[in-house]
């Protein structure tokens, strides 16, 4: 790093330049350390704890079936299981706490065959009466459980048929119903952890059947797990089935990306897992120091931008120009990083369903600006268009920063955008009641239907949240009837048919504007071995092990 | 937050002659040679001038767009044509900074203003009034300075919502007890002079004697303690918005420079360095400034 | 000196509950709409509130009443240690303290601690070199230390002693390591003014009469300077202990949310930009209570070693020790 020699007048100057050369002196050997990582993994190592950092606990809500934040449903993911579990490799739906099951081809009902080994951590038996007090417990949950509701959407009952076998009835069909088997949402509690109040299981209060228990959890600080020794129930993507190897989990929280890199680096830690990948230094950083990088991107619904046709953005000429003036490439490559993909849809690229519909995204500044100019917004003095004495405003209701990108990007074609930074309890509140102009959200969910339960009309009411206002009555009327084919389709080619045209149709209407396909960064030492994740990349601690 | 520099109150040293208190225009230019005969004093002055200017007018030292993104250009050290190197977005830094100090300092000339005036009403009531009217005031006084002002800042931030006038409006009332004291010291020497109180006794009405004589006199010491305390103000005002209840981006409030730049610390850190240097030094040329007034003073 | 102590005790009840009663004007009285702040806590991600969920935080919270029953209410709640719960964290407001506070108690002492030995230090030093230059430079440099950034600082501090040379952990809780580098940070302002009241003290006895004598007896100087530094600075330094105290406080937010510490200030940092109302005045509270309390400690323990002070009249402390004025500031 040079730096140019303006002599620095003063004492203030020398202060400066001092700091800076010793900083560059000893950084230059700060991080030049001896990387002797093993790449051969060898045999694995039994014990230890685990110790890692997420940014942040926003929610501070560890009930799987009322959580939809990710670092909460990644502890979840072992304290609770699943009647079924998704392949990471292939999406396949595969046996878990259910062994085999059968379809309707009306996809109204679904039977299961339970294990029977399975216990809760208290040594109750998961039985079938349990599958059903939990799924019974999680649609009356309403409100509070909006996500496992929309998984079990057209939820009738289920029957117990046989100590080990249950059969879900729905009223409607819902084709995605196997795939949220899977999830964490519709994770098995003991059927006592239902009665307790739902603020207490909020807090940790609550008995699952998982490979872990948990010790302790401090919101927002720290949560403590130690593993089951009698699991062994583990399914089948795991290598390992029976009780972890590892002894416990250890897991912290730390917004600042500069001191997960440097606690990762100094050996504070096993694993960093920020919610956002690592900028091009800290990556760069860490890798020098023998740590490796897992890049996954998640399945779901990629980083969207979701606009409230009730204001400016109802005019379709400023929905067409905003998809044409967001450069996807530049803000991937900017903010990432050259390798960092590139959207292609409103879903991320590992979904299944996924299909490529980049020539609708193209970075098309002339033809936005045309698209404008023709529609009556002109180029006023300060650079921003106006049209009848108001400007082109829009309002971006956000918790968080790191938009001055868009910002700018926008502003080259007039376009005014404002940063309403709020809490996130404000933030979910303003979304949900239609209080923005422009907000923007991401679902990770390994099933394409997670279009339909955030941007269906019909699912999503007002006050419920920002899909409800993304779409006009005809674009309301065209999508309508494809969520009502892909739902009820158990058919997988003719349910991704379905997808493919509500991807294009959503781009095309300016429902939805893809800005970042999303993927998941993970930083660990070189002592962390067989980290895995699930269909979801969140965290399964069956298969890691740390070597000594 | 820290303090300012605290050789402040009572010194030891003759006390001025009331009668020369009046000032003469040959104790002025007496003055201005002692000041203009100390080059530390000069350069603190010529750099806060250069601070309050970039704040007034920053397109005369950075005429390019601090919200201009240039990703191609992004992360770049210092050099001849980004003085400050840029940052993650490839805007340059020193711009930003330059522009960024508008916010700085509208937000610490509101704090001081309302402390002043705050701590002028206060004071001299409570020192004019006298009796239960003056411990009462002086009791709520008290009261603020038993909650540490961050503490107390954060509370208003907390109530009002964020941005700058209200982290202005914090950092204000936490700076008011110092001005509301030293006001009310200089009432309550002041009344008791001869000639004060020689003008009531003749019939000057109260009015009278606070304008014409009691507050020209007491000026000296707020001004002092105004000097130093926008070097307190600023720190105060900076760390608020590092800690996130600052302007909203892409706006480049120093303290959100910092925090911003943190991300990059390992490998980019004048991204934070710079404007936290530019921080402490305007702090501690203001310091100086201050110390330099009060020296001057202690030798009228 | 019965008399007294009843006066001062009795003056700081006084004052801490006009400490709460302000916090409580500030954060229940201010706000435009303190319903809405309170109910996109606990409404969640549920939707629009519905009137019940309203009229609930309404009950809960007693805004339906009149301001003088609410505050009573309030202040009653708050004798018995219940401030109420925490919305954003969802335990109650006196259990989220009492966890977070024994780190911040320890940082706060290895803090105060360092205070002590750099500023006194410093000051001793500044006070004994006779050679110009350095002197001028060691009275100067206290001013330095008050005036950068703590932000600053600690980040500077991270990069340098943790990332770079790897000597200090740069986040967490567990462990005396840990302490180091934040209480560093947070020492360097408070050692900076600590340093510059001393430099004060020390150099304006340093010229005494009694002093050339002492030399005269053929005492080393640096005896004379210790002795003479110990016997005048345990004063000056008594009396603004309670300043320190709050200095640190302060400091506390800002170091704790750059090294990633737990304690009561990173939980003050997420309580304001979650606008938890009940977390931040149960906040405001303690350490209205913790300066206070200092406070009084100071003004008992200081007609020990200066019995001048039980004479004068029923004048503010601060005013009878002549603490500069400006030492109260921030």
């Amino acid at each position: 790093m040079s730096r140019e020699s303006r002599r620095p007048a003063g004492r203030r100057g020398a202060l400066a330049a001092l700091a800076v050369a010793a900083l560059l002196a000893v950084s230059a050997c700060g991080n030049g350390s001896d990387s002797s990582s093993a790449e051969a993994d060898g045999p694995v190592q039994e014990g230890g704890t685990l110790r890692i950092a997420f940014n942040q606990d926003s929610y501070s809500n560890l009930d799987p079936s009322q959580n939809f934040w990710i670092e909460s449903r990644s502890i979840d993911r072992n304290l609770v299981d699943s009647l079924t579990d998704q392949d990471p490799k292939t999406g396949e739906i595969v046996p878990w706490l259910a062994t085999e099951w059968t379809v309707s081809p009306d996809a109204k009902t679904y039977t299961f065959t339970l294990r029977d080994d399975v216990t809760f951590s208290d040594g109750t038996k998961l039985d079938a009466e349990a599958v059903k007090t939990a799924y019974d417990s999680v649609f009356e949950l309403g409100a509070l459980a909006s996500l496992g509701a929309t998984y079990l959407s057209g939820y009738d009952s289920t029957e117990v048929l046989a100590p080990n076998k249950i059969q879900v009835n729905f009223k409607t069909g819902n084709a995605a119903f196997l795939q949220a088997t899977s999830t964490t949402t519709l994770g098995i509690l003991s059927p006592a952890s239902y009665d307790i109040d739902p603020q207490k299981r909020a807090l940790g209060d609550f008995v699952g059947s998982g490979p872990f228990t948990l010790d302790s959890y401090t919101p927002s600080q720290s949560a403590k797990l130690t593993k089951r020794d009698d699991y062994a129930w583990g399914s089948g993507i795991n290598e390992n089935k029976g009780a972890a190897h590892i002894d416990k989990l250890e897991v912290t929280f730390s917004p600042e990306e500069s001191v997960l890199t440097g606690s990762l680096t100094s050996g504070q830690l096993d694993v960093a897992w920020p919610r956002n990948p690592f900028s091009e230094a800290s990556a760069e950083t860490i890798k020098a120091s023998g740590a490796t990088i897992d890049t996954s991107v998640l399945p779901g619904l990629a980083y969207n931008f979701i606009p409230n046709v009730n204001g400016v953005l109802g005019d379709d000429a400023v929905r067409e120009a905003l998809q044409k003036s967001i450069d996807r490439k530049e803000y991937a490559a900017t903010t990432f990083g050259d390798d960092y993909p590139v959207a292609k849809s409103v879903l991320d690229s590992t979904t299944p369903g996924w299909s490529d519909q980049s020539e609708l995204l193209g970075y098309d500044p002339k033809g936005a600006e045309a698209l404008l100019d023709a529609a009556g917004w002109t180029k006023g003095a300060d650079g921003y268009r106006q049209k009848d004495g108001k400007t082109l405003e829009i309002d971006f209701v956000t918790a968080w920063g790191g938009w001055d990108l868009i910002q700018d990007q926008l502003k080259k074609v007039g376009i005014k955008l404002n940063q309403k930074l709020v809490t996130p309890a404000e933030y979910t509140q303003a979304t949900n009641n239609g209080e923005f102009d422009l907000t923007a959200s991401y679902y990770t969910r390994g099933d394409a239907d997670v279009l339909r339960t955030l941007y269906d009309t019909a699912v999503v009411k007002p006050g419920s949240g920002p899909g409800a206002y993304a779409q006009k009555p005809e674009t309301v009327a065209k999508l309508k009837p494809l969520f009502d084919d892909e739902i009820s389709q158990p058919d997988t080619a003719k349910r991704n048919a379905a997808f493919a045209e509500l991807q294009k149709e959503i781009i095309a209407s300016g429902t939805l504007f893809p800005l970042q396909d999303r993927a998941q960064v993970v930083a660990k030492s070189d002592k962390v071995h067989d980290l895995n994740y699930t269909a979801e990349t969140f965290l399964r601690l069956n298969d890691v092990w740390l070597s000594k | 937050m820290s303090a300012a520099d605290i050789e402040l109150g009572p010194v030891p040293g003759p006390s001025p002659d009331p009668a020369d208190r009046d000032g003469t225009a040959n104790r002025s230019r007496q003055t201005l040679r002692a000041l203009l005969r100390r080059p530390g004093f000069l350069l603190a002055v010529l750099y806060v001038v250069l601070v309050l200017v970039s704040a007034v007018a920053p397109r005369l030292f950075a005429p390019g767009d601090p919200t201009r993104t240039v990703p191609k250009d992004k992360l770049l050290s210092p050099s001849l044509d980004h003085l400050f190197g840029t940052d993650e977005l490839g805007r340059d830094l020193f711009t930003r900074m330059v522009h960024g100090s508008a916010l700085s300092v509208e937000a610490t000339v509101i704090s001081v203003g309302l402390a002043v005036v705050a701590g002028l009403v206060l004071g001299v009531f409570a020192g004019y009034a006298g009796g239960w009217v003056d411990s009462l005031l002086m009791r709520f006084v008290d009261v603020l300075l038993a909650i540490p002002s961050l503490l107390l800042a954060l509370a208003i931030v907390t109530a009002l919502g964020f941005g700058t006038v209200n982290v202005a409006i914090a950092v204000g009332v936490g700076l008011t007890p110092g001005f509301a004291r030293i006001t009310r010291a200089e009432v309550l020497r002041v009344k008791t002079l001869p000639y004060v109180e020689a003008a009531r006794s003749s019939g000057a009405g109260r009015t009278r004697i606070l304008a014409r004589h009691i507050l020209p006199n007491s000026w000296g010491p707020v001004v002092v303690l105004a000097v130093l305390d926008f070097g307190t103000a600023i720190l105060a005002v900076s760390s608020l918005s590092f800690l996130g209840f600052g302007a909203p981006p892409p706006q480049s409030e120093w303290g959100s420079l910092v925090s911003a730049g943190r991300t990059y610390l390992v490998t980019s850190p004048w991204l934070t360095l710079l404007p936290g240097l530019a921080v402490g030094a305007v702090v501690y040329a203001l310091n100086h400034i201050g110390k330099t007034f009060e020296e001057i003073q202690r030798w009228q | 000196m019965v008399q007294y102590t009843v006066r001062r005790v009795a003056q700081a009840v006084g004052v801490l509950w006009a400490a709460y009663t302000v916090s409580f004007v500030v954060l229940y009285l201010l706000p435009s709409d303190p319903v809405s702040i309170l109910l996109n806590q606990s409404g969640g991600g549920a939707g629009r509130p519905s009137a019940e969920q309203v009229a609930r935080i309404q009950e809960m919270y007693g805004f339906d009443d009149p301001v003088l029953v609410q505050y009573l209410t309030h202040l009653v709640d708050a004798l018995r240690l219940d401030f109420g719960q925490s919305v954003s964290l969802g335990q109650p407001v006196t259990s989220l303290l009492v966890d977070n506070l024994p780190p911040t108690l320890a940082l706060a002492a290895v803090a105060l601690l360092l205070t002590l030995v750099i500023g006194g230090g410093l000051a001793f030093v500044a006070t004994y070199v006779s050679w110009r230059p350095l002197r001028t430079f060691l009275h100067r440099l206290p001013a330095v230390g008050v005036s950068f950034p703590t932000f600053w600082v600690g980040l500077l501090l991270i990069q340098l002693f943790s990332f770079s040379l790897g000597w200090f952990p740069a986040t967490g809780s567990d462990g005396v390591s840990t302490l180091f580098l934040p209480a560093l940070a947070m020492s360097l302002p408070t050692a900076g003014i600590l340093a510059q009241v001393l430099i004060r003290g020390l150099d304006d006895t340093l010229d005494q009469a009694h002093i050339t004598t002492a030399r005269a007896k053929g005492l080393s100087r640096l005896r004379i300077h210790t002795k003479h530094a110990l016997k005048n600075a345990s004063l000056p330094a008594l009396t603004i202990l309670g300043l320190l105290v709050g200095f640190t406080v302060t400091n506390a937010v800002v170091v704790e949310t750059i090294f990633s510490r737990l304690g009561i200030g990173r939980l003050a940092q997420q309580a304001v930009l979650a606008q938890d109302i009940p977390l931040v005045q149960g906040i405001v509270v303690l350490a209205a209570f913790a300066f206070v309390l200092i406070n009084l400690v100071v003004d008992l323990v200081y007609p020990l070693l200066d019995p001048r002070v039980l004479q004068r009249g029923p004048s503010r402390s601060r005013d009878r020790r002549e603490t500069p004025d400006t030492l109260e500031l921030v």
